[in-house]
């Protein structure tokens, strides 16, 4: 068990691949404030953004698609750990997933495999077990994964693909330890894709529609506690790695393993968004609400989606939005409790007062510059 | 009899008329007690169990022959302890060594007690108590040894109780959770473990509940604190305060001021807490349902929990509980008791159906509105851990799981297209070549093709243009035509 208390033992060399982004700069702040000795070197396509002023860090340029520089650079660096979270937007197009997410994870784990990395963490997504017709009640990491014709989301069979690939690569060379964490729903200071459209639906003054029963319960999870679940990863492959070649029990393996990482506090999807309203300022009560029935929202979302799509535009309301907002999506993630030891850091609540804030404090200051 | 008024009320709430009735009419005790083999002094205190308990009798009386005397043997000496306890004309020092010795004073034959003031509503019971003990005497040794020991911790626990209250140590009452959660403990959450442990020694329930204390300590917590939320207004108007310091100082200044009606929202706000407080341990107490054995224990558990749970919801975001005492209604209990006396299933579907309804009533702008979905998550999830609604899905596609599998299987699609393509030509390229030698060799044997053409169009022309006016002699055109097909 990681206690928090007890003093966290260093974690080598650890590269943080994707460092600049959301979750990678996360990351490498709880790396400095958990363990203060450990050297982060981060590799970013570009370097610019979220940078760390501690020393503890050095920046590095370089893209993942090109093998030869990122073997050079391994080669420099001599990392002990990897942490790859590196990934493009959910939005861009197919062949930009391919390169980087299947291309790049496996030019990392070559580069790693040549340079004597110990341990290679990869970031999935919960979502590589989430089907288009299936809801995820209390999932746990022996469903199976929805990928090619199956898979709506081209991102989402990109990152299982990489995962696969990843998890296939441990012990080869025996020496090389590897596993997944599959976070679902991260949302947290600097997060892009889900805070931010919440909080503008409520500046839109969309808070008093409610899609379906809000009976569906959903996993949201704060970033640090995903940074850390990866932390905790790290830190066992890096203690299978001090016993090798024993192999560790089954049911106690992390090497080639996948976890699912959230808060473990699964809530109602609109009392999460009501949440993040109260938040940012909303006081409309529950009275106040207008429910509008899931099939009737799909129809609208469908006559919209259509008309939009003439005019070249995204409407206010699209099936996908009304297919998350009634969806049960939520995982058991005992696995990660007892082999990792995971527990979330920061509460739920805890967790979108934090997050709310920054993202309100972060418009004021978007609106000074402009006013400028 | 029922009232004009609650004719009334039955009359446009016919569901819950039903529920009473259904329950009156298809409800059989699981076991019924033997009036006739039970001494005297047994039936003295089977009378008192009625008199005393009027929400427990009813479970009790249905128990298992095995622990039927002793849980009500139990429930007496602990009534008896209580009603010395609550009794405020007694002073401290003739209280505290009664209560303290009670555990041995259950054994001394003949003991009774008749100084409890005019007023104490089970003052009999303590002056007729040497019939209880004589009951307990006869219990098996291991049920008076568990009976002893928790009559030892939970007197000793209440004197402490007493004591500080004498002294003005918590003149407000209760100040931190963890006290209140303590005072529970003493009243409630040893009565589960004592009643848990007689369980266990009879086989009624699994051993792993001993192992898992948390779990029967949830049990006796949850029933307590429910009756503590509820009762806020009549233990106020007694001059009594369970509330611990810890949560309502967070909505109000002092005490008082949760029942003024300018402060509503505080005193709603302070009621969430409390209930969110109990709320939590909801998925234990199902847990521990999971353990018991026999059917006449399981509702002896099942029916207070999910009373429970119903007043919880009941009470929730419902102001009226500073007003008066809320209850569920009749109808309600009556479901609720058909719900609870049959399998955990039914009684998971309770606490989600109720655990649902508190959510939806949940304020958004409640200090702990995230918290209370939390909690209401947990349960939910509790109940799908034992009783999955769907079952991890089968991959019947057999998705590909790496790019090179995904990209062998797009190959193998694309192969398998091909061959199909060639399959179909190569038919249709046979049927063609055949039909060419056919009509080859009809040629060559005199065919007139362009005879079976014409022939061909016409019929085709009196498909279409028979019944209309576009040419008034094709039938006449029709018959030589006829007459050459034959040839």
């Amino acid at each position: 068990m990681a206690a928090g208390r007890t003093p966290v033992p260093s974690l080598g060399h650890v590269t943080v691949v994707g460092g600049c982004g959301f979750l990678g700069s996360h990351i490498v702040s709880l790396i400095i404030k958990r363990h203060p000795s450990t050297r982060i070197s981060v590799l970013d396509l570009r370097t610019s953004s979220n940078r760390n002023a501690s020393p503890q860090v050095s920046y590095h340029d370089g893209d993942i698609t090109d093998l030869a520089a990122l073997k050079t650079l391994f080669a420099e660096l001599k990392p002990d750990v990897i942490i790859h979270t590196a990934s493009p937007h959910f939005h861009l197009p197919a062949a930009v997933h391919d390169k980087v997410n299947i291309e790049g994870t496996k030019n990392l784990l070559a580069a790693a495999q040549e340079t004597g990395v110990k341990a290679f963490v990869y970031t999935s997504s919960a979502s590589v077990i989430l089907g288009p017709e299936t809801e995820l009640v209390n999932a746990n990491e022996d469903w199976p994964m929805v990928t090619g014709a199956a898979q709506p989301e081209y991102y989402t069979t990109t990152k299982a693909y990489a995962e696969t690939a990843v998890l296939e690569a441990n012990r080869t060379p025996t020496s090389f330890l590897t596993c997944a964490i599959r976070p679902a729903g991260i949302f947290g200071e600097g997060d892009v894709q889900l805070l931010p459209p919440i909080i503008s639906a409520f500046r839109k003054g969309q808070t008093k529609f409610q899609v379906g029963a809000n009976d569906n319960l959903f996993d949201f999870t704060y970033v640090e506690n995903v940074a850390y679940g990866h932390l905790l990863a790290a830190q066992h492959l890096l203690h299978t790695h001090k016993i090798l070649p024993t192999v560790p029990l089954d049911h106690e393996r992390v090497d080639g393993e996948a976890f699912f990482i959230t808060n473990g506090q699964p809530v109602y999807f609109w009392d999460f968004a009501r949440a993040v309203w109260h938040e940012a300022g909303d006081r409309r009560p529950l009275s106040g609400v207008w429910k509008l029935d899931r099939d009737f929202a799909m129809g609208v979302g469908a006559v919209l989606e259509n008309l939009f799509w003439a005019l070249g535009r995204t409407p206010n309301i699209t099936r996908k939005q009304v297919r998350y907002s009634t969806l049960n999506k939520y995982h058991n993630i005992d696995k990660a409790k007892r082999r990792l030891g995971y527990a979330p850091l920061v509460q739920l609540d805890e967790g979108v007062r934090r997050g709310v804030r920054w993202h309100v404090e972060n418009e004021a200051k978007q609106a000074q510059k402009k006013d400028q | 009899m029922p009232g004009v008024k609650d004719l009334a009320y039955y009359a446009v709430h016919p569901t819950q008329l039903r529920s009473i009735i259904q329950w009156k009419v298809w409800h059989n005790p699981v076991h019924e007690r033997d009036e006739s083999k039970e001494s005297e002094s047994l039936k003295r205190c089977f009378h008192f169990l009625a008199q005393t308990s009027r929400s427990f009798v009813a479970v009790i009386l249905e128990l298992h022959p095995d622990i039927l005397v002793s849980v009500a043997i139990f429930y007496l000496v602990l009534r008896g302890l209580d009603t010395i306890e609550d009794d405020m004309t007694i002073p401290l020092a003739k209280k505290e060594p009664i209560l303290r010795d009670f555990h041995n004073i259950i054994e001394q034959d003949g003991w009774t007690f008749t100084e409890n003031g005019p007023n104490e509503k089970d003052r009999q019971l303590c002056v007729e108590f040497n019939v209880v003990i004589e009951e307990y005497k006869k219990l098996k040794p291991t049920h008076q040894a568990i009976i002893k020991d928790i009559t030892k911790r939970m007197g000793n626990g209440m004197a402490d109780y007493v004591k500080n209250a004498e002294f003005g140590i918590d003149d407000n009452g209760v100040n931190t959770v963890k006290d209140y959660e303590q005072y529970c403990h003493y009243v409630a959450g040893l009565v589960g473990e004592g009643c848990t442990r007689l369980f266990v020694e009879e086989g009624k329930a699994n051993p792993a509940l001993l192992k898992r204390t948390e779990l029967h300590e949830s049990m006796g917590q949850f029933l307590q604190q429910v009756n503590i939320i509820r009762d806020i207004k009549e233990d106020f108007d007694d001059k009594r305060r369970f509330w611990p310091k810890e949560i309502w100082s967070k909505h109000v200044d002092n005490f008082e001021d949760l029942f003024k009606p300018e402060n509503k929202d505080k005193a709603l706000a302070c009621s969430s807490e409390m209930i969110l407080t109990a709320l939590r341990r909801a998925d234990d107490c199902l847990f521990f349902l999971a353990g018991i054995k026999e059917q006449s224990v399981f509702n002896f558990c099942a029916i207070p929990q999910s009373m429970a749970i119903a007043t919880l919801d009941a009470c929730f975001q419902n102001h009226d509980i500073f007003k008066r005492n809320v209850k569920i209604t009749k109808g309600d209990a009556c479901q609720l008791m058909l719900e609870s006396t049959q399998n955990l299933q039914l009684v998971c579907e309770v606490f989600k159906r109720y655990t649902r309804k508190i959510h939806k009533k949940s304020n958004p702008h409640d200090p702990n509105f995230l918290q209370i979905s939390i909690a209401c998550g947990k349960t939910e999830q509790f109940i799908e851990s034992i009783f999955p609604s769907q079952k991890p899905p089968v991959d019947e596609k057999k998705n590909p799981t790496n790019v090179e599998e995904a990209a062998r299987l797009k190959k193998e699609a694309e192969e398998s297209k091909w061959e199909t393509i060639y399959m179909i030509s190569a038919v249709i390229g046979t049927v063609v070549f055949i039909s060419g030698i056919m009509l080859v060799v009809a040629w060559f044997a005199g065919a007139r093709f362009d005879i079976a053409l014409g022939q061909a169009k016409e019929q085709l022309g009196q498909l279409f243009g028979s019944s209309g006016s576009i040419n008034a002699s094709a039938p006449l055109d029709t018959k030589p035509s006829t007459d050459h097909s034959e040839l």
